[in-house]
C-alpha cells in the first residue's frame, strides 16, 4: 500500500488545479492520461467562446487539457456512474436573482437553462439562507466552497448561450408500464401514444402529458402548425390563464369541502380539530392501516425490545 | 476511532471497499477487480457479490434490516425530446407491420439502437440505501465518510428543514433540506492539525519535511561534486538564511509596537476609531511581550503572525476613511489643472499608486479574513481540503448543495436512465445483477 500511496497514489493526495482528480484519469503508472491527449479536441469543445476565454480557461487548470468523459469515472470499474457537473456559483446567483429579483417563474428559467424545476427551486431556497447568514453577520464556508467547486465539473453561466445542464423532461418508468401487452388491432387503424397508455391502464396519461414541461410540446405544436410568435404568445397566456383558474377552482372546492367536514374548536392553548370518519375502514379483520383510533386485539409495539420510531417526515 | 480498528475497517488482506476517503480505501479501489466467475458456482458467485457490495453499502445495517427495505422494482426514467414528441403521435411505431413498411423501419430500429444506451437497472439495486440521511451527508460531501455523517447527526449537529434530527437512519423526503454545521463539515473534509496547539496541518508538515529531504540529498551530491563550490553556495545560503533566523520575538514585536506607534504619530488625519484601534493594538503588543516567556515558540511565531495581520487590518481601513477628504481634494487640484506643476503630477501618481496598493492588501486581507490563521480550531488553519479528497469528490444529480453554507436539498429519489445509473457504487454491473439476484426471495 505504501508503495502504491508514494508511486501511482501520489496524484490524489492534492487536488489538480481547476479539475477534478478520479482514479479512471490516471493510468497503473500514475501518469495523467489526457496529458498526451491533443489539445485539438478542446478547440472544438470551445468553439462558441472567445479566445480569450479559452485562454483563461487552459491557463486556470496549468495548461492541462479539460477532463472529457472517461476522466470522470470515480469508480474504473463501472461504467455506468460518472461525475456529472454541478452548477457553477456564477450561475446560481443568476438563477436567484432571475426569479427573486425579476419575478421570473420556475418553469421558464427551467426551460431556459436546461435545468430541473426542483433544483432550480432548491437553488433559491438555499440561496435566501445564504443571504440570511449574511445578514445575520453567521461565517460563510467560503475556502470550503472554492475548493469543492474547483474538484468538480461545473456547467458555466453564459447568459448568451446556456448549456443544458440536464435533461429536464425525464419520463418516469411507471410500473404499469412494465409489463408487456399483446393487444390485436386492425392493420389499419392509427395507434397512438395515448392510446398506448390507456392500454397499459385506463387511467395512464401519454407520454406528452406526463413529462416536467408539456408547455414546450405544445409550444413546438403551434409552431409546426405554421402559427406565428404572436399568435403562439397569445396562445400560451391563455392556456396559462386557464391552468390558473383550474387550479383556483380546485382550491377553492378543497376548502369548501374542508369547511363541510372539518370543525375546529380553538381552545385555550390548542385548537382542537373533528373529521368525519368511516368505521368501515378497519375491514373485515379490524386491522386495516387506515382506519383510525385504538382497536382491540391490536396492541401498539413501541415498547418492544427493538422498535423504535423514526420520523418519516419534517415539517 | 483508536488507529488498529481503522485498519481492520479498510482490510488489506481480504480488501473491502467502504464509503469514506480514507487512502487505505483508494488503495483498496485501485486494485479492485470483478471476481473471476469460472471456477464458482452460480451460488457462490452471488455470495461473493453481495458480501463484497453489501461491504460498501451501510454494512452496519442488519441483514435481516436490508432485505425489508429491498425492492425489486428499481426506479427509471426516460428522458424525452419535445420536439419528438410534437413532430409525431407515437403512431410511426405501429406502422405497417406487413404492409412492406416494417423493413424500413426495422432498419431505422436498429441503427437507432446501436446508439441506444441500455439502462442499467441493476446499479440501482441499493438505491432505498441512498435515502438515508448520513449517506445524503457524505454524498454532498459534507462528511469524509458515513460513519462520520452518522456521528455528526447522533452528536446534534444536523438539521432536517431546521429542525435538529438525531436519527441517522432517517430516510429524507424530495425537498427536504439538511444542514451540517459549518465547523464540523470544516473538520470533516479538512486538512488533519499536526499538534493541538499549533494551526499547522500535517499534510503541510510532511510536505515540508519531503522538501527539506531533498534539499539536503541535493546538497549531499554537490559535496560529492565538488568541494569548491559548496563553500561558496553554503555562504551564499547563510546569508539568505541569516537574517529569518536572527529575528527573534523579542524584537519583531518590538518592531511592530513601534510601528503602531509611528503610524499614531505621524498621520494627523486619522478617525477617532483608527486611533483607538492602535492604541488598542500596541497595548496588546506590549502585553505579549510581557507574557513571552511561557509561550512555547511555535506559539510564538504564530501570535505574532496574527498581531501582524492585524496591523495590516487596521492600516487597510485608513485609505478608506480618508477617501472622501482625497477625492474632493483631487476634485480641487482638478480644477487648478493648469498651474499645476510636474511636482504636484508626480505626487498624484504616487498617491493613486498607494491607494491601489492598499486595495489590492484589503482584497488580500479579506481572503485571509474568510480563511483566517486560528489555532482554537479543530482543524488546521487556513483551511485546505484533506489529501486524497479529491479521487472522491462528486456529487450525484439528486441533490443540490450550497457549500457556502454547508446545506443540500434532497431533490428526488435517484434514478437510472439509459447509460447512467444515480446510485454510486464502485462495482461493475455484473456483480450487482449478482447481488440483485441474491436479494430476489428465490435463490
Amino acid at each position: 500500500m505504501f508503495a502504491w500511496l508514494k508511486g501511482p497514489g501520489k496524484a490524489f493526495r492534492k487536488p489538480l488545479p481547476g479539475s477534478s482528480n478520479y482514479l479512471s484519469a490516471y493510468d497503473r503508472q500514475g501518469n495523467l492520461i489526457r496529458k498526451g491527449r491533443e489539445e485539438r479536441d478542446d478547440r472544438g469543445r470551445f468553439a462558441d467562446l472567445g479566445e480569450d476565454e479559452v485562454l483563461k480557461e487552459t491557463e486556470d487548470r496549468d495548461g492541462l487539457p479539460k477532463e472529457g468523459a472517461r476522466d470522470l469515472k470515480p469508480y474504473p470499474l463501472n461504467a455506468q456512474f460518472k461525475s456529472q457537473p454541478v452548477l457553477s456559483e456564477d450561475l446560481r446567483r443568476a438563477i436567484n436573482e432571475l426569479v427573486t429579483e425579476n419575478g421570473i417563474d420556475l418553469k421558464a428559467v427551467s426551460a431556459a437553462f436546461g435545468i430541473d424545476v426542483r433544483r432550480v427551486a432548491a437553488v433559491v431556497r438555499l440561496m435566501e439562507v445564504e443571504k440570511a447568514w449574511e445578514q445575520e453577520g453567521k461565517p460563510l464556508a467560503k475556502a470550503y466552497n472554492d475548493a469543492v467547486l474547483a474538484m468538480l465539473p461545473t456547467t458555466p453561466y453564459r447568459p448568451s448561450n446556456p448549456p443544458a445542464h440536464e435533461p429536464i423532461n425525464d419520463l418516469p418508468v411507471h410500473p404499469w408500464t412494465r409489463q408487456q401487452i399483446f393487444l390485436p388491432t386492425s392493420e389499419s387503424r392509427v395507434f397512438t401514444r395515448a392510446d398506448a397508455a390507456k392500454t397499459f391502464h385506463p387511467s395512464l396519461l401519454p407520454a406528452d402529458e406526463r413529462i416536467a414541461h408539456p408547455e414546450l410540446v405544445q409550444i413546438a405544436k403551434w409552431e409546426h402548425e405554421g402559427f406565428d410568435r404572436e399568435t403562439r404568445q397569445r396562445l400560451m397566456r391563455e392556456k396559462d390563464s386557464e391552468s390558473v383558474a383550474r387550479k383556483e377552482m380546485k382550491e377553492y372546492k378543497r376548502k369548501q369541502w374542508e369547511r363541510r367536514t372539518q370543525v375546529t374548536v380553538p381552545g385555550r392553548r390548542w385548537d382542537f380539530k373533528f373529521q368525519d370518519i368511516s368505521a368501515e375502514k378497519v375491514n373485515k379483520d379490524g386491522r386495516g392501516h387506515e382506519a383510525v383510533g385504538i382497536r382491540y386485539g391490536m396492541p401498539h409495539e413501541d415498547r418492544k425490545k427493538g422498535q423504535f420510531k423514526i420520523p418519516t417526515k419534517v415539517e | 476511532m483508536p488507529r488498529k480498528s481503522l485498519l481492520k475497517f479498510h482490510t488489506l488482506k481480504k480488501p473491502k471497499i467502504r464509503q469514506s476517503w480514507s487512502k487505505i480505501n483508494l488503495y483498496n479501489l485501485s486494485r479492485l477487480s470483478t471476481p473471476a466467475a469460472a471456477t464458482k458456482t452460480f451460488f457462490q458467485q452471488k455470495w461473493l457479490a453481495k458480501s463484497m457490495t453489501r461491504g460498501y453499502h451501510h454494512p452496519q445495517i442488519k441483514e435481516k434490516h436490508w432485505t425489508r427495505m429491498f425492492d425489486r422494482r428499481l426506479p427509471a426514467v426516460v428522458p424525452m425530446d419535445y420536439q419528438y414528441l410534437a413532430q409525431t403521435d407515437g403512431s410511426e411505431m405501429a406502422l405497417g407491420r406487413g404492409g412492406g413498411l416494417d423493413k424500413e423501419a426495422d432498419q431505422v430500429h436498429a441503427r437507432d439502437s446501436r446508439r441506444r444506451l441500455k439502462t442499467p437497472y441493476m446499479h440501482m439495486t441499493f438505491h432505498p440505501l441512498e435515502r438515508r440521511l448520513d449517506t445524503a451527508i457524505w454524498r454532498a460531501l459534507f462528511a469524509s465518510s458515513t460513519r462520520q455523517a452518522r456521528q455528526f447527526v447522533v452528536h446534534g449537529g444536523v438539521k432536517v428543514n431546521g429542525k435538529r434530527m438525531l436519527h441517522p437512519g432517517y430516510r429524507l423526503n424530495p425537498g427536504d433540506m439538511f444542514q451540517v454545521d459549518p465547523d464540523k463539515v470544516m473538520y470533516a473534509t479538512g486538512a488533519r492539525k499536526a499538534k493541538k496547539t499549533g494551526a499547522m496541518s500535517t499534510q503541510d508538515l510532511a510536505d515540508l519535511k519531503e522538501q527539506r529531504r531533498r534539499e539536503e540529498a541535493a546538497k549531499a551530491q554537490e559535496t560529492e561534486a565538488g568541494a569548491d563550490t559548496a563553500e561558496l553556495d553554503e555562504d551564499l545560503e547563510a546569508m539568505a538564511a541569516k537574517p529569518e533566523e536572527q529575528e527573534d520575538p523579542k524584537a519583531a514585536l518590538k518592531l511592530l509596537s513601534m510601528r503602531a506607534s509611528r503610524i499614531l504619530d505621524s498621520k494627523r488625519d486619522l478617525s477617532g476609531k483608527r486611533r483607538q484601534e492602535l492604541r488598542e493594538f500596541s497595548r496588546t503588543v506590549r502585553k505579549t511581550l510581557s507574557k513571552l516567556r511561557g509561550i512555547e515558540e511555535e506559539q510564538v511565531e504564530e501570535t505574532i503572525d496574527g498581531l501582524e495581520l492585524g496591523l495590516a487590518e487596521i492600516l487597510s481601513k485608513v485609505p478608506q476613511d480618508s477617501l472622501p477628504k482625497d477625492e474632493a481634494a483631487a476634485l480641487d487640484s482638478a480644477r487648478a489643472a493648469a498651474e499645476q506643476d510636474q511636482a504636484t503630477e508626480e505626487q498624484a501618481v504616487d498617491d493613486t499608486r498607494t491607494r491601489r496598493d492598499a486595495e489590492l492588501l484589503h482584497a488580500a486581507l479579506e481572503r485571509a479574513r474568510e480563511n483566517p490563521i486560528d489555532a482554537s480550531k479543530p482543524y488546521a488553519t487556513p483551511w485546505k481540503p484533506r489529501e486524497f479528497m479529491s479521487a472522491f469528490a462528486f456529487i450525484p444529480r439528486y441533490l443540490e448543495v450550497n457549500q457556502n453554507i454547508c446545506s443540500a436539498v434532497y431533490l428526488r429519489h435517484p434514478v437510472a436512465r439509459p447509460g447512467l445509473a444515480e446510485v454510486p457504487t464502485p462495482f461493475h454491473g455484473e456483480t450487482m445483477g449478482l447481488t440483485f439476484n441474491w436479494y430476489l426471495k428465490r435463490r
